[in-house]
């Protein structure tokens, strides 16, 4: 499975970004709510403005500082190990043309359920290193694009913890949309998430951040297993409730509860978390399982489908995955692709 | 009365519509927010008084999880206390008022809507009803709900 290319989806892409783009607002009722503005004279629900959750940042005078303490907790690189120790889960490996027949064989001799062993490679190894790289950010590093918003546009500070803090929120929002799928398949792939999680937490406690002592690192492991319960909670009470318990969830969570918080950046990530939700509410079950996802860009602004686009969407789908054939054996999925 | 203060004073009454914590946390927003908020109005706080904090609220803190970021919750209350006088505009007080008051409309809840889909997991329909009646209070669960999750997941 390991030379298997995760091909993000050009059509959603294409059609939810816009990015940097001028106002134009796809609603439902685009004249209801133009006349209610008009009535109104002030914003309505079914308009937003149109910009990155980078960009309203930005936008923001107030310049709140983290708080008032240094934190000085550098995370040095100690050598490139992005994911694993594994040469299976490096990005330059080739398996074998003999090894992948033989594995072709055994799947089907065995008539394995591919849907369930694939949660190890796209939910363990794909989606965990998505989540992981939104923050994962070295002492003796430039920052990615990703860390630029955290750290910097959100000025939370360059830690260990705080990475983690980045990760779980990014793993409970694919957390939401693993409870979508059929619960044998949704559960496993949670499992395996996290399972990766707390592994590589663990690996990167001992080898980066040099803690010798096992006692020690499990501590810390239990402290982090705590932190990411309360965490899903809060965040799973937020998202079914409204924004603002969402963003005092955020707020308590992601920022730590900082006092001198700007209200504006917690709008911004609740925006962004929020259009996540949106884009993964729009995949198939399929389109989900097999790894075709990727989180928007904080500097992306996510616009919202108009009916035909989105029945245009699901037509494209359907097509790519009816006019398949000659399927390897590990390609099989029972998964729906209509939803 | 000046600018600011009047700014102020209209960002502290888009907080208090702020809904309550369903449960307890170790900060809240809302009176951290208010307090920080009443210095800059001029308005003396009722939330500085010292609370009792009883031993069902330790137990419970304690259970439940450390403090947010790994921090000890001592380290927590020193931090909330040591927060240097901020000055703010009157242009930046609005500006955080406009952001609440989005936030408290629902705005990105209703414009990014993820229907049923999210909101009633086919793998899993009642999970988040089930975490909102125990919550509110509505509906508690069982012992035996509770062992099913357990043993069935769901």
């Amino acid at each position: 499975m390991s030379n298997f290319k995760w091909v993000s989806t050009p059509i959603i892409r294409s059609c939810l970004l816009r990015a940097n783009s001028k106002a134009i607002i796809h609603s439902t009722n685009v004249g209801a709510s133009l006349t209610r503005a008009g009535l109104n004279g002030i914003r309505t629900n079914h308009s937003i403005s149109n910009d990155s959750p980078e960009n309203l940042i930005k936008k923001s005078h107030t310049k709140a500082m983290p708080a008032d303490y240094e934190i000085v907790a550098p995370v040095k690189k100690i050598k490139i190990i992005k994911l694993a120790h594994s040469k299976y889960e490096s990005s330059k490996y080739h398996l074998p043309k003999w090894k992948s027949a033989m594995g072709e064989v055994v799947i089907n001799m065995l008539k394995l359920d591919m849907d369930r062993v694939r949660a190890g490679p796209v939910a363990g190894s794909y989606y965990y290193m998505l989540c992981k790289e939104q923050g994962l950010q070295y002492d003796d590093e430039e920052l990615s694009e990703s860390c630029k918003f955290f750290y910097e546009s959100l000025n939370l500070p360059r830690t260990f913890s705080q990475w983690f803090q980045i990760t779980i929120l990014h793993e409970w929002i694919l957390f939401t949309r693993m409870r979508a799928m059929p619960f044998k398949y949704g559960k496993n792939y949670q499992q395996k998430l996290v399972d990766r999680t707390f592994l590589d937490i663990e690996r990167r406690l001992f080898e980066e951040m040099n803690v010798k002592s096992g006692r020690i690192v499990d501590q810390y492991l239990k402290d982090f297993n705590t932190q990411l319960r309360g965490a899903v909670f809060a965040y799973d009470e937020g998202f079914f409730t409204d924004d603002a318990t969402l963003a005092t969830a955020l707020w308590r969570n992601l920022f730590g509860g900082r006092k001198n918080i700007d209200m504006v950046q917690l709008e911004a990530i609740v925006r962004y978390v929020r259009s996540q939700l949106y884009v993964l509410s729009k995949m198939s079950d399929r389109e989900f399982a097999k790894g075709n996802f990727k989180f928007v860009p904080p500097n992306e602004v996510v616009e919202r489908l108009t009916p035909e686009q989105e029945n245009k969407l699901k037509q494209s789908i359907i097509k790519k995955y009816e006019t398949e054939t000659d399927l390897l054996p590990s390609e099989h999925s029972k998964l729906s692709y209509t939803n | 009365m000046s600018q600011v203060q009047i700014a102020a004073k209209q960002l502290i009454n888009t907080i208090q519509k702020f809904p309550k914590d369903k449960i307890k946390h170790i900060v809240s927003f809302k009176d951290t927010q208010i307090e920080r908020f009443s210095k800059i109005a001029g308005i003396k706080t009722s939330h500085t008084e010292k609370k009792q904090v009883s031993m069902n609220d330790l137990k419970d803190i304690v259970n439940r999880t450390s403090g947010p970021l790994g921090l000890q919750a001592s380290v927590m209350k020193k931090i909330q206390n040591g927060l240097a006088n901020e000055t703010m505009s009157v242009e930046m007080l609005n500006e955080q008022n406009i952001a609440l008051q989005n936030l408290l409309s629902n705005k990105y809840k209703n414009y990014y809507e993820v229907g049923d889909k999210l909101y009633k997991p086919s793998g899993n329909p009642q999970y988040y009803e089930r975490i909102m009646n125990e919550i509110e209070g509505k509906k508690k669960e069982t012992f035996g709900s509770a062992l099913r999750t357990v043993f069935f997941g769901k």
